[in-house]
């Protein structure tokens, strides 16, 4: 993979870290919109949207009120793509989810960290901006966009990093079958925590019967193909 | 008289308005930030008193959906124009910021993203690849764009009366069809997804996935508190390089 390549994975890993929180939340930071580009960047579209919806899937688990803290998916899964690129076999998935999972929880880590330092940086300026001066009120708000861009930067870069570590290291040493066991365990981590996730937002008033009617449509479609 | 406003710019930095996100103020900067434009037209212009001591006031904390934001940034800058108080404009704050998060975190967290995410994975399931990431993108930020751009222009038109608009029957419509949207849409995309991510595995693969969600789902119930998803995907990618080696 190319320096070039590698680059382009950098700036939308960052594109899509900022979007999580600060701007513009249009939901490309959701792992299937990442994971799909991401596998268009690497020529290599089946991997980024088979990831994508194991990310997804993670993904449902997620609710992000207030000031909950969570794990980041979508530049996880950008770094899961470049893992497990070009891998045979189930070797992309369980590459990639290796990878990506750790990655999902250090940008969780990050956003954590960036809030507390956006707390100490309007400290700086709290009586300006209590005085109305929109500069420094501008300023900050400002700063606090940049300081997520380089976050989401360092988390994607650390990422390809380790990505491209497992690449050369890991891969030619492990046989298929442990790759074949990754890829059923992530899977059914996945496959389990969306249902998990999906049946939390359900609850068990009349929505159960609208999900049930889903689940009926799903299964037949499963079925009829 | 109220001069026009400049809810364009004002919308524009809406979206940035979690930027500065945090434990202290969670978004009131941004709200503050978002406000502004709207504020620049009160007697004295910018560097008059009454722009000086709204903008303080618009940047106190503040935590709403960000989605919804725009209906407090717009009922603020107006009450500011109709004379109320510093004491009235920070109770309407204080009893929107409640309703605006809950009523967001239910029409869109809970709603309208899962409801379009499930279709995209039930799309992409079905084969239809890119096609989906695209109509996801498009149906969700129809919903996410008119929602903005309702929400200002619903806070600026009330101002003070705003928790009027909390109660617009389009409001009450959009809750009442995302909820059972979602159920359907998600029903719909997980036994495909299932589908669709076993596909590449043997039978004796498949098996061990069923079992696997199986014990998935037993861990999660039971310990809802301590396990997230991303613990169990740890814990059981773990176990599946455990077996896998010993397995070779």
């Amino acid at each position: 993979m190319s320096f070039d390549v590698q680059l382009v994975l950098l700036l939308w890993g960052t594109l899509v870290g900022l979007d999580l929180v600060s701007v513009p939340q249009m939901m490309i930071a959701r792992p299937l919109v990442a994971g799909a580009v991401a596998g268009l960047i690497l020529g290599d579209g089946a991997l980024g949207l088979r990831l994508g919806i194991v990310f997804e899937l993670f993904q449902l688990d997620v609710l992000p009120v207030g000031a909950a803290r969570y794990p980041e998916y979508g530049p996880a899964t950008v770094v899961a793509v470049s893992a497990g690129h070009l891998l045979t076999g189930a070797g992309g998935v369980a590459v990639g989810v290796l990878v990506g999972l750790p990655v999902a929880m250090l940008g969780g880590l990050s956003l954590h960290l960036l809030r507390r330092l956006n707390a100490r940086a309007v400290h700086r300026v709290a009586a300006r901006i209590e005085q109305g001066d929109a500069r420094a009120l501008v300023r900050v708000h400002v700063g606090g966009i940049v300081r997520d861009a380089g976050r989401a930067a360092v988390v994607t870069a650390i990422g390809l990093a380790v990505a491209w570590v497992t690449r050369t290291t890991i891969v030619g040493v492990l046989p298929e079958r442990v790759f074949v066991g990754l890829a059923v365990a992530a899977t059914a981590a996945a496959l389990a925590t969306a249902w998990t996730g999906t049946l939390r937002l359900v609850g068990r008033g009349p929505l159960l019967r609208w999900f049930a009617l889903g689940l009926g449509g799903g299964a037949l479609a499963v079925w009829l193909r | 008289m109220t001069p026009r406003p400049r809810l364009g710019t004002s919308l524009l930095r809406l979206f940035t308005v979690q930027g500065s996100w945090n434990y202290e103020y969670m978004i009131g900067l941004g709200v503050g930030v978002a406000e502004e434009p709207l504020l620049r037209d009160l007697p004295g212009g910018p560097d008059g008193a009454a722009y000086h001591a709204a903008l303080g006031r618009g940047a106190h904390f503040f935590n709403a959906h960000p989605y919804l934001a725009g209906l407090a940034v717009g009922a603020t800058a107006r009450a500011e124009y109709e004379g109320a108080s510093p004491e009235q404009i920070e109770r309407l704050r204080t009893a929107l910021a409640g309703p605006l998060g809950s009523l967001g975190d239910r029409l869109v967290w809970a709603g309208w993203l899962p409801f379009a995410a499930g279709l995209a994975i039930a799309g992409v399931a079905l084969g239809l690849g890119w096609v989906a990431v695209a109509g996801f993108l498009v149906v969700y930020n129809v919903g996410h764009l008119a929602l903005r751009w309702w929400a200002l222009g619903a806070g600026w038109r009330y101002g003070t009366r705003v928790p009027t608009a909390l109660h617009h029957p389009g409001l009450r419509r959009a809750a009442a069809f995302t909820a059972p949207a979602m159920a359907v849409s998600l029903g719909l995309a997980l036994p495909l997804a299932a589908r669709y991510l076993a596909g590449p595995f043997g039978a004796g693969s498949r098996i061990t996935l069923a079992a696997g969600v199986a014990l998935g789902l037993v861990l999660l119930w039971w310990r809802p508190g301590n396990l997230t998803g991303l613990r169990l995907g740890l814990t059981m990618l773990a176990a599946g390089l455990l077996v896998g080696w010993v397995w070779r």
